[in-house]
């Protein structure tokens, strides 16, 4: 083992230093600071229309940012760059949206297999034989040659993480991958995200799961009109709440 | 009456087909449907690249097309047919066939035309699939070849095929420039046999008609093929499904 510690092994997973975005006049973000250490669950909870969800598309850059900046392993994401550098470094990321965005056209296991094959250069067979792994691994190994439309949605979602940890991200974002889903089909993924989480995956997730983020997270962030307004270990978070915004919130949803 | 048609027929079949090959150039049906295969195959790729020009984020693609697209759309194709063939002459300083000029430009019209169905296609796809593919790490080239365009065409078959039968209408107006295609063909035999109009231009209208509804037919059983598809096994049965894409083939 060499002594000196290289900078990107030292850097966080993901570190957001004084992020501000704005529509016009509308601040959406403003001025965030927050890291995500390797192999940590960060749940980001809040009311909705707080920014939570464009704060996890900023780091991927899914959407941009007026001010401040993310790394991702040491590397400035928004940096300006070349667009196939950005793709390198999206691709690293996974991401799992909350409307599933599957790819229609392509069966299950394609959906799986097709961004490896393109993106990364992975054999076609190589990549098939990994996706069915993937796919039994959220459950789905049955359901390898369906296409999504036959699928319900609990399994699309599935499908979706599969798709996602394809590429082999050392970092995954969850955008609400649960709120478009029926009551019942919740627990199913939700399961396959905390196992997830008990492999060491590093995590960021946006989700109304309290249960999940009581149970599975490191830290919870609670982000109110584009602030983060606290930041704490779930116990603490749940228990005894310091600002006045997430007593409320914890309050309602309670009712 | 009907022997009338019948020695026209017999008379003049080889003229309709073919026009005055091999003595002359193609003409006749063989022309109508070569050049209407044509136009449509070589419009189908102009009418990819222009849709992406008009999604361009850059203005310099996005401007000109939209301008050519509203213009082409916004005037009648015989208008176009009669400046193509004098300006083009002018523009190359070379005698360009008729028919080359009459290819070209229904390529721009059909191409302008079909552009707006693709662009639709594209749109109609939302962001979500597009952010998908980003977020996997494909490229704007890579996300539009693998995941936007392959949705976006395959729903557009049956609007493909409403076009083509559009452009083996449009052929017609080949003859104000002296295409020698079908109708022109037609008009030939008109010219020798002098008395039996109606016999003639009614033969004319029966072979367009054939060749046009066939097609439509094709276009609604694909159409309701996709529809069915498209709805998966689990809700096969569903009528409504088929009502989006109808309208789409309706308005061309």
């Amino acid at each position: 083992m060499s002594t000196s510690v290289s900078e990107p092994q030292a850097a966080p997973a993901i570190r957001i230093a004084d992020v501000c975005k704005s529509y016009g006049d509308y601040q959406v973000l403003k001025n965030i600071n927050a890291e995500v250490a390797r192999g940590e669950v960060v749940v980001i909870c809040g009311p909705s229309g707080s920014g939570k969800s464009t704060l996890i598309r900023t780091v991927n850059r899914l959407e941009e940012i007026s001010g401040g900046g993310i790394s991702f392993e040491g590397q400035d994401i928004h940096a300006p760059m070349r667009a196939s550098e950005l793709n390198k470094l999206r691709s690293r990321i996974g991401f799992v949206f909350q409307s599933f965005n599957l790819f229609p056209h392509l069966s299950v296991v394609e959906n799986v297999s097709m961004s490896p094959i393109r993106v990364k250069g992975v054999a076609a067979d190589v990549a098939h034989d990994k996706a069915l792994k993937l796919l039994d691994r959220v459950g789905l190994a049955d359901k390898a040659n369906s296409y999504p439309g036959q699928l319900s949605g609990g399994q699309q979602q599935r499908v979706a993480i599969a798709r996602a940890l394809a590429m082999e991200p050392p970092v995954m974002l969850f955008d609400e991958p649960t709120s478009a889903l029926d009551p019942e089909m919740v627990g199913e993924v939700l399961s396959v995200m905390k196992s997830l989480a008990a492999e060491g995956m590093t995590m960021l997730c946006v989700t109304h799961e309290m249960g999940f983020a009581r149970d599975v997270a490191d830290r919870i962030w609670f982000i109110d009109a584009g602030e983060i307004l606290e930041t704490a270990p779930p116990e603490e978070f749940f228990k005894n709440p310091r600002h006045p915004r997430a007593q409320r919130f914890l309050a309602d949803l309670r009712h | 009456m009907i022997q009338d048609f019948i020695t026209i027929i017999q008379d003049y079949w080889l003229l309709l087909l073919i026009g005055q090959y091999p003595n002359g150039p193609l003409g006749g049906l063989a022309n109508t449907l070569i050049l209407s295969a044509l136009a449509i195959a070589l419009a189908f790729p102009v009418s990819i690249l222009m849709a992406l020009a008009r999604l361009s984020k850059w203005w310099f693609l996005r401007w000109p097309m939209t301008a050519l697209v509203y213009v082409t759309r916004g005037v009648p194709l015989l208008m176009l047919i009669l400046w193509c063939y004098f300006v083009i002459p002018l523009w190359t300083g070379a005698d360009v066939p008729s028919f080359l000029i009459m290819l070209v430009t229904l390529v721009i019209y059909q191409g302008a035309f079909l552009s707006e169905v693709v662009r639709a296609g594209i749109v109609s796809l939302g962001q979500g699939q597009m952010d998908a593919a980003r977020a996997l790490g494909h490229g704007y080239m890579g996300a539009m070849r693998f995941v936007i365009l392959p949705q976006a065409l395959y729903n557009m078959i049956p609007s493909m095929i409403s076009t083509f039968v559009s452009t083996i209408k449009d052929t017609t107006l080949g003859y104000v420039i002296n295409v020698p295609d079908l109708t022109f063909a037609a008009s030939q035999v008109n010219n020798q046999l002098l008395t039996q109009p109606f016999q003639v231009f009614l033969i004319l209208a029966v072979v367009y008609y054939i060749l046009c509804w066939s097609l439509t037919y094709v276009a609604n059983r694909v159409e309701r093929r996709i529809a069915r598809r498209r709805a998966g096994p689990r809700n096969a049965r569903l009528p409504a499904e088929a009502a989006p894409l109808k309208t789409i083939t309706e308005q061309l």
